[in-house]
């Protein structure tokens, strides 16, 4: 469980707990607290990239469907691109197109979205703790 | 947008061999490595795995 005090030894003074919301929050703003500016930049663009070319290709940000277990597991990937997909939700895009040719595509590009800024948050936390560079 | 299914998959594999590269290897000679192989994989992969499919056509 995160705690909610300074990890010691790391370059940041903020809390475990804000390291990782923030990561969760905005792709790649977790690497910028920890001092990687360059790794934060590049996880930002890639998954801002990703997310708006799955917007445009149709894709949908897909939530729990009762009687569809394999929603749940997307619902994780799809909420985990944070800020991205609370935005989306406010502007009422990514409702997807199913009857769209491009439709599959898009969900892929933004579960990956998903997916790698999830990864990120795990490597805040590694990083946070040190075993990371 | 254009649909262009060799396309996105190039895109699709460019940006995940730019972020595992980024999230794996510190330096950048083994960034650079790293991104050309995984790029690699992933593009002659789905290229092969389609030609694999050939032979089996969906009924």
């Amino acid at each position: 469980m995160a705690d909610s005090s300074a990890v010691p030894g790391s370059r940041s003074s903020l809390p475990l707990s804000v390291l990782l919301a923030s990561a969760w929050l905005v792709p790649g703003l977790g690497h910028l607290l920890l001092r990687r500016r360059l790794r934060a930049v590049v996880f930002f663009a890639v998954i801002l990239v990703s997310f708006v070319v799955g917007i445009l290709l149709d894709g949908e940000l897909i939530l729990p469907q009762p009687g569809d277990p394999l929603s749940y597991l997307a619902a994780v990937a799809t909420v985990g691109n944070g800020a991205l997909f609370l935005l989306a939700r406010a502007l009422d895009v990514g409702q997807g197109v199913a009857t769209a040719v491009s439709y599959e595509y898009g969900n892929t590009f933004l579960l990956t979205a998903g997916m790698m800024n999830l990864l990120l948050v795990l490597d805040v936390h590694d990083i946070a703790r040190g075993r990371k560079e | 947008m254009p649909v262009d299914h060799f396309t996105l998959m190039l895109l699709h594999a460019l940006l995940i061999a730019v972020f595992f590269s980024f999230l794996w290897k510190p330096e950048r000679r083994e960034r650079v490595r790293y991104f050309w192989k995984v790029l690699a994989i992933l593009a002659l992969g789905a290229v092969a795995v389609g030609w694999l499919m050939f032979p089996f056509p969906r009924p």
